[in-house]
Order: C-alpha cells, then sequence, then structure tokens
C-alpha cells in the first residue's frame, strides 16, 4: 500500500480511536441546534409574522382618526381593534388588559395624523404588540398618503403582493450553511497543526523519517487525512439538511469549496507547526491567520460565504463560478505551496 | 497555598511563554495579527453580506421598479425575458405593473424582500417631496408602559410623558430603555438597526418633538449592545487556547513533573498557571469595557465568565490525550459557553430570562440601563461557583499518577469526581458542589425551550430538569464504585445515596437566588425550579423534596455498585421517579 495513505489511515484510526470525530460531531449539531434555536426565537421576536394567527393582539384605537384607523387596524389578520371615545378609557382598558396596546390618533389640519402609541413593557408580548402595530400604521400610512396623492409631486410605488414568505428561508442558507460548510475546514487545520506539533514534541516525526517516508509524504498523508474530513462532515449536513426539507441547489460545488479550502486550511497548519513546532504559538499564528485569510476573502467580490449561500441557495452568478474554480485553484497551489515548503522545512 | 510560590510560579508561566518564542515565530504572529488589524477598518467599512443577491428578480431598467431592486442588498436584478421564472432565471418577474413569482419557498422569501425593498424606496422618495405632512402623513410616538402603574400627576420628573392633545391621559410613567431619547421627555423610538431615511428631517408637529414614521418603528431588539458584548467573547477564545497549550504541555513528556516534586503546593501550581491568564483576560476585559463603553459592573460579570472558559479548558487540557483531542475540547468549550451566554442575552429588552446570562450585564451597561443586583448575582453566581468547582476537581487530579496516564476522557472525568471522595459524606458535599453546573444547566434548558409552546415545553422541561439533576446527584457515586473509593456493598450505597441526596438537596437551595429576577413567574421557569419554591409553607412539602432526592440517589447508587449497565438502569429509575414527582407536584398541584 502507498506509505501515504498508511499514514492517513493511521491519523483516521487515531481520531477515530480518541473519538475526537465524534465531539467534532456533536459542536456541529450543538451550531446547528444552536442556529435553529436562534432562528425560531429570534424570527418570533423579530419578525412574528411566524406566529401569526396563534396569537391576536387587541389594540385600543381613540382619537379625532380613530374611525379612519380602527378599520385598518382591524384588518389584518393577527390584530383586532377596539374603538373608545376618548384616550382615558383606551388607557383604561389597557390597564385593565382589555386590550393589549392602545393608540390615540389626531388628525391636524395639514392633514397629517399623529399617533401616539403604548405598549406594555418588558414582556415577551411587546415586541408581537411592536410588530402589529407597526403593521397596521404603515398599512394606514400608506392609505392615508393614497388618499393625499394630489399633494404629491412623485407617487410612491405599488407594492409587490404579499404571499407570507418563510422568514427563516434565508436565515437557514445565508448564516447555517456557510456555518456549517466552513467549521470543519477550520477545525481540521486546527487539528492538522496539532497533529504534526505533537509529532515533532514527542519526537515520533523524527521516527517517521526513519521509516523510509519523506517529509512530503508524511505531509502528504496528513492532509489526505484532514481534508477528506471536512467535506465528509459537511456532507452529512447536508443530506441532513435536505432531509429536513432545506435541499441545497448546488451541492457538489459547495463540497468542492469545503475540499478547497479545507486544503488551503490544512496546508497553513501543517506548514505553520514545522515553522512554530509549539503547539502554542502554531495554534495562535494558525488560529490569527485562518481569520486574515476569511476577513481578506470577505473582500472579494464574493465572500466565501456569499458564494456559499448563492450555490446553497440556487441562485449563482459567473462570479459564483469563478470563485469556486478560483477556490479550487488556490488549494491546489496553497497546498502544494505547503508541502513545498515542509520538504525544505524538513529536509533542514 | 503561598502567595509567594504562586507569584513565582505566575512569573515563571510569563517568562517561559514569551521567551520561548523565536524570533521568526514572533515576526510570522506579528505579521499575522497586523494583517488583521490592517483588515479590521475594511471589514467594518464593507462589513460582509452572506446574503448579498441571493434572490433574483427580472426587471427592466426602464422599469420603476429597477431602483428599488438595485438598492436592496439581497435582492439582484436579472435581465426580464418571457420564461425568466419559469426558465428558473429569477425568483420574481416584473412586466409592468404585474408580478410573477416562483412557486417555491425561494421565490415566496424573495417576494417578501421585493416587497419590504419597495417600500423603503417609497419611503427615501416621499422624503424628497415638498409637502412632507402628504409625504408621511402619519407620524407616530410610542411609549412602553408598565401594566399596573398608576398615573403620576404632570410634571414630577423627566420620565413622564404627555399624550399630545389627548388632555385626558397625563402623565404615563415611561419606564423603558430606550436611553437615546430621554432628552426629548418623550418615548421616541429611534431604532438602532432600522432605516434612518424614515425618520423625519422635520416634522414641525411639535416643538422639541421628534416623532418618527410607522416605518422607522422598531421592536425593542438590542442588537447595537450585543455585538458590543459579542466582542467580550472573542478575545476569551484566544486566552484559553493559550492556557489550554499551557496546562497540556506540562503533561506530554512528563514535562511537569519537577515542579510537582518542588515545595510548590498543587494549589501553588495552579494558581500560579492560571493567574497570568485570568489577568490577561481581566485586562482586556477593561480595555474592550473602555472602549465600548460599557463600565465596572460590564467588566465584573464578564470576568467570571472568563473564569469558568479557563476552568472548563483546565479541565479539559488535564483529560485530553493529545494536542488534537484539546482542540476539539477548547471548541467545544467556546461554543458552549458562548452560547449560554450570548443567547439569552439576545433577550435583554424583552424578558427576564435574559438575566441569567452575563452579557445581559454588559447590554445593559452598553445601553446605561440601570443593573439590578438581583439579576447581577443570578447571571455571576452559578457561572462563578462553577469555575471553582472546576478547578477544585482539577487541582484534585493534579498529581503525577493522574497527569501522566492515558485515558480516555470520561474515564479521567471519572477519575476526577473519585479523587475527592475520602468518606462517604463527601459524595453529599460533591453533589452540592455541582450544583452550579446544574443551575446553567438547567438555566439554560429554560432559555431554550421558552419559545416552545408551554403545553409542549413544560412536560420537555420536566424531563430535561429530571436527567441533569440525577445525573449530577449520581455521578459522584458512581465515581466512588468505579474509581474504589467505597466497597461494593448494598450498606454502602444506600449511605452513599441518602449522603448524596442530602447533599443535593441543602445545595438547591441556591437555586432561590432565582427568585430575585422572578424567574419562576414564567410557566417554565416555575416548571423547573418549582420544586425549590415549595415548603415555604408546610413541613411536608418542605420534607418532600428531600425525600425525592435521597430515594431516588439510592436507586441510582444501588445501580452504581454492581457496573456500568446497573449505573444506568438504576439512573433511569431515579429518573422516572423524578419525573413522576414532578408531574404529580408541578402539574397536578401547582
Amino acid at each position: 500500500m502507498d506509505s501515504r495513505l498508511v499514514v492517513a489511515r493511521r491519523e483516521l484510526a487515531s481520531l477515530g480511536r480518541e473519538k475526537t470525530i465524534v465531539l467534532a460531531l456533536a459542536i456541529q449539531l450543538f451550531v446547528a441546534a444552536f442556529s435553529s434555536f436562534l432562528v425560531v426565537g429570534l424570527v418570533s421576536l423579530y419578525a412574528p409574522g411566524a406566529t401569526a394567527g396563534a396569537y391576536v393582539v387587541t389594540v385600543g384605537v381613540a382619537g379625532n382618526a380613530s374611525g379612519d384607523l380602527a378599520p385598518v387596524v382591524d384588518a389584518g389578520g393577527a390584530r383586532t381593534a377596539i374603538e373608545y371615545e376618548n384616550p382615558a378609557l383606551a388607557r383604561a382598558a389597557f390597564e385593565e388588559g382589555t386590550v393589549d396596546a392602545y393608540v390615540v390618533a389626531e388628525r391636524a389640519p395639514s392633514g397629517r395624523t399623529h399617533v401616539d402609541a403604548v405598549a406594555p413593557e418588558g414582556s415577551f408580548e411587546t415586541t408581537l404588540v411592536v410588530t402589529q402595530l407597526k403593521d397596521a400604521l404603515t398599512d394606514y400610512e400608506r392609505q392615508r398618503r393614497a388618499e393625499l396623492a394630489d399633494r404629491l409631486d412623485r407617487q410612491p410605488l405599488d407594492l409587490p403582493p404579499e404571499r407570507g414568505g418563510n422568514p427563516y428561508f434565508g436565515f437557514t442558507y445565508t448564516v447555517l450553511v456557510p456555518v456549517l460548510a466552513f467549521l470543519p475546514a477550520f477545525i481540521s487545520g486546527s487539528i492538522a497543526a496539532d497533529s504534526v506539533a505533537e509529532e515533532l514534541d514527542r519526537g515520533t516525526f523524527e521516527l517517521l523519517r526513519v521509516a523510509p517516508l519523506s517529509v512530503a509524504d508524511i505531509v502528504d498523508g496528513k492532509a489526505l487525512a484532514f481534508v477528506a474530513i471536512a467535506p465528509a462532515q459537511a456532507a452529512c449536513w447536508f443530506a441532513f439538511l435536505a432531509l429536513n426539507g432545506t435541499p441545497l441547489g448546488h451541492p457538489v460545488a459547495v463540497l468542492g469549496l469545503v475540499a478547497a479550502v479545507s486544503a488551503v486550511l490544512v496546508g497553513a497548519g501543517i506548514a505553520t507547526a514545522l515553522l512554530a513546532p509549539k503547539r502554542r504559538e502554531a495554534q495562535l499564528v494558525y488560529s490569527f491567520g485562518a481569520l486574515a485569510a476569511f476577513g481578506a476573502a470577505s473582500l472579494l467580490p464574493e465572500s466565501p460565504q456569499n458564494v456559499v449561500a448563492k450555490l446553497a441557495i440556487g441562485s449563482p452568478t459567473t462570479v459564483t463560478w469563478l470563485s469556486v474554480a478560483g477556490a479550487l485553484a488556490l488549494g491546489v497551489a496553497g497546498y502544494a505551496a505547503a508541502r513545498v515548503a515542509a520538504a525544505r522545512a524538513g529536509g533542514a | 497555598m503561598s502567595p509567594r510560590r504562586t507569584l513565582r510560579i505566575a512569573r515563571w508561566e510569563v517568562t517561559r511563554g514569551a521567551g520561548a518564542l523565536d524570533r521568526r515565530t514572533a515576526a510570522v504572529l506579528a505579521v499575522v495579527i497586523l494583517s488583521c488589524a490592517a483588515l479590521a477598518p475594511a471589514l467594518v467599512a464593507s462589513p460582509p453580506a452572506p446574503g448579498e443577491g441571493v434572490y433574483r428578480v427580472s426587471v427592466a431598467e426602464s422599469s420603476p421598479y429597477y431602483a428599488p431592486v438595485a438598492a436592496d442588498d439581497q435582492l439582484r436584478a436579472v435581465p426580464p425575458g418571457s420564461e425568466a421564472v419559469a426558465g428558473g432565471r429569477a425568483e420574481v418577474a416584473v412586466a409592468g405593473s404585474a408580478f410573477r413569482v416562483a412557486d417555491t419557498e425561494k421565490g415566496r422569501a424573495a417576494l417578501a424582500d421585493f416587497r419590504s425593498a419597495v417600500a423603503a424606496y417609497n419611503d427615501r422618495r416621499m422624503a424628497l417631496d415638498d409637502d412632507p405632512a402628504a409625504a408621511f402623513p402619519v407620524t407616530v410616538d410610542l411609549a412602553y408602559v408598565e401594566r399596573g402603574t398608576t398615573p403620576v400627576a404632570d410634571g414630577t420628573g423627566g420620565d413622564t410623558t404627555t399624550v399630545a392633545d389627548g388632555g385626558a391621559t397625563t402623565g404615563m410613567d415611561t419606564t423603558s430603555a430606550d436611553a437615546t431619547t430621554s432628552d426629548t421627555g418623550r418615548e421616541t423610538t429611534t431604532d438602532t438597526a432600522g432605516a434612518p431615511a424614515t425618520t423625519l428631517p422635520d416634522a414641525g408637529s411639535g416643538a422639541g418633538v421628534r416623532p418618527t414614521t410607522p416605518g422607522g418603528l422598531s421592536p425593542p431588539f438590542p442588537l447595537e449592545s450585543l455585538v458590543l458584548a459579542f466582542a467580550f467573547l472573542l478575545p476569551l477564545n484566544v486566552v484559553i487556547q493559550s492556557y489550554g497549550s499551557s496546562v497540556i504541555d506540562e503533561r506530554i513528556g512528563r514535562r511537569g513533573e519537577p515542579l510537582l516534586v518542588s515545595p510548590a503546593s498543587r494549589g501553588d501550581i495552579v494558581a500560579g498557571k492560571t493567574l497570568p491568564y485570568l489577568c490577561g483576560a481581566a485586562a482586556i476585559t477593561a480595555v474592550i469595557a473602555l472602549g465600548v463603553g460599557a463600565g465596572l459592573s460590564a467588566v465584573l460579570a464578564v470576568l467570571p465568565l472568563a473564569g469558568l472558559f479557563l476552568g472548563v479548558t483546565f479541565l479539559g487540557a488535564l483529560f485530553a490525550r493529545s494536542y488534537k483531542e484539546l482542540t476539539f475540547v477548547t471548541v467545544a468549550v467556546s461554543v458552549g459557553l458562548t452560547a449560554y451566554a450570548f443567547v439569552p442575552a439576545v433577550f435583554t429588552e424583552v424578558h427576564p430570562i435574559a438575566a441569567i446570562s452575563p452579557l445581559s450585564v454588559v447590554v445593559r451597561d452598553v445601553r446605561g440601563d440601570p443593573v439590578a443586583l438581583g439579576g447581577f448575582l443570578l447571571s455571576t453566581v452559578p457561572v462563578g461557583t462553577a469555575a471553582a468547582v472546576c478547578y477544585a476537581l482539577g487541582t484534585g487530579v493534579y498529581r503525577e499518577e493522574d497527569l501522566f496516564t492515558q485515558k480516555r476522557l470520561p474515564a479521567k472525568a471519572l477519575d476526577a469526581l473519585a479523587a475527592p471522595l475520602s468518606s462517604v459524606w463527601r459524595v453529599g458535599l460533591w453533589s452540592a458542589l455541582l450544583i452550579p453546573f446544574v443551575l446553567v444547566a438547567e438555566l439554560f434548558s429554560v432559555a431554550v425551550l421558552f419559545v416552545v409552546p408551554g403545553a409542549l415545553a413544560v412536560p420537555a422541561l420536566l424531563a430535561l430538569v429530571a436527567v441533569i439533576e440525577e445525573g449530577a446527584k449520581s455521578l459522584p457515586a458512581y465515581a466512588g464504585f468505579a474509581g474504589g473509593r467505597f466497597e461494593r456493598r448494598d450498606r454502602i450505597a444506600v449511605a452513599v445515596g441518602v449522603a448524596s441526596g442530602v447533599g443535593f438537596f441543602l445545595g438547591e437551595k441556591l437555586l432561590l437566588l432565582t427568585r430575585l429576577v422572578g424567574l419562576p413567574d414564567l410557566t417554565v421557569g416555575r416548571a423547573a425550579f418549582g420544586s425549590a419554591e415549595l415548603g415555604v409553607g408546610s413541613p411536608a412539602l418542605f420534607l418532600a423534596p428531600l425525600a425525592l432526592h435521597v430515594a431516588a440517589a439510592v436507586v441510582a447508587a444501588l445501580g452504581a455498585r454492581r457496573s456500568w449497565g446497573w449505573y444506568a438502569a438504576g439512573l433511569s429509575g431515579a429518573i422516572l421517579l423524578h419525573v413522576a414527582y414532578d408531574y404529580a407536584v408541578v402539574v397536578l398541584l401547582g
């Protein structure tokens, strides 16, 4: 068997024996669970279209424009309006809990309506109530604008229709998928650095070299193992996501990108470990280096996260494909450079 | 412990860390850090937008809808064509004033985004109009009012607000948190994340008051403060990276052995090795606090969290068999603790659950809100004591026979738990000492489950609480038997179980902390912490939880006496017992 494969198998076996790969998957599971929790939690707080219908906000309406405003408030599916003769009654109803919020709408001679809105303070409802108030008042603003249209020199555009898009949709593809794609690559680079640093520290690197293995062979074997596991983990995730009804647009391209990024990071990790044989320094240089590389890549016309998001959601551009090709080329070149550097450093 | 020795070891740790850095590595590290610093302004100027251009809208350049599409980040204009949507080249197609939308999830999401882009575009367009009253015919002032507060007479202080023209309702007590608007004396929502274009330049509806348009309303969400609070967590990851390496270095190649034979005690060594990193974390935290405009309370809140980051890393580095394993451990520590600190803090403005996270103190501090003592204690005491317990466990195994053996991570953890169990009653002590972890885990479960509907959340939480509590109670017992600290006899198992149950019961009184912030007012919070609350009235209710803890612990300990399989069975029995009891108390009586 090729000696490089032997080294790769040895690395994978050590990962398996230490069960560390299980821990890696557990970390990713946690990240995924935590993101989906964040999705549900944040979205239901911040854009609670998701809870529409489950919870109806009752709004008290008072003031001289209430006859105008109340029907608009009532028109939304998740809110009902109760009209009050004067603001004091509305406030009393709010205090009693008959209404969740109240608004006092007064029309000025200029035609402008001023609304004083009151929402309950400091509870889970607050966000929901404010969002519903905002929706209602935006609708009302649009209606009033149309009524006063003859006073405007430019007309607002008609809004596209509403069809209840799922607010989780964008988040999954633009945040969760990129995280699940790049986290394994980052960890792979980190453990590649560890693996070499440990061999150097324990003196086993010398032993490996006494065996008929060149430094390049060792680097190849280790890299093979660590580059292979990142896309494998990502593939598991994507299959899992697809089962959950979130299919990926171009899975092969995304995995190719993950492999390319892992090749760069693993090469960098191994090179760093050979350069700075103490684990602490190697890890510091690697972490900051990877951070800087991701930061620099974010300034490209399409950042790596954006490339993954576009591929995953299925709207790639020419630039996206060029980025993938560029990443693959960079992966090969970066790894080759690391290998040459390793051979030179190890041979010296 | 001798302070002199501790300081000497600390000094040695610092000089060794700095001295071992050879010139080439130092140069590379400097270059890398400098390039990170150089990139930062560029990234702030054009922050990465992962969602850029993910939705395609087919629209002609001559169409009035072209401008809103071009201005929106997530939308991308593609050339029009008859079959753009059907051919899969776009999600939404604009033809004149008609819209064609792909009948997919993506199509609907794209349409929703398109709709809000057009609304934002309309607002920007209207801002240029000569007749502001017609362009923005509605202005809003939003006030947050606590229910049940009696109206305050007008003019008693700056925190009262008068509803315009609504003569009858004067003087509402606005206690909300938008510090930025306090100068107007009126609670105008200035949003942190929204479009500034929707704030009127000069509304002219009242002197000194700047109302917003409906588009400018935003639910209370402390986005900016959260981002600032997150800045406190990032450097901790670098610190634990370094710290973990230093601890594991003592073990690789038995390098730490000379230290152990020196007159310095284990406590001296551990404290000395940790001190520089804790001081470093404190210094970085203080610098960040200065930078983001937070004060002393933010630093004091982050320090216990830094301690926990270090404490768990310390344990991880003692247990890990190799550098690779340590990397996984440190990543797990970062992810787990970051989630624990960050997720609840998201709800700082809307929910008392946020008080469990030290970051909520930071968020409040950054926003200039008062930090209540109860909230401060709840967010820092469990985290701080958990850190202390980590160190107590780690110091217990900081000795030759444990440092230099290669065992699996769980086995090492059991050794660490078994080490301090010199007598049966100590099992009770350790059950009690594990309470901070129980508290942290339970609080986190509450935080995660509170978005789930109540009917589902309460049973799920009862089960989780039972698993967490019974696990924590029985682990020292199992470790004691597995580590050969106790004879494997039924009589001893019962004694161990009683000790563990009593210890846990006494420790559980710590949970009364949750009372200080009103957590039990929540349905979910009541389910988790109800059992600690009971017992104020009758002695029977006081003793019932004690009986439960003892009985369940004895069941688990009897299993732990035999083998791993029996332990699993005993633990399951204990969990079932616990769930049944909780169900009876919380659901039937409560």
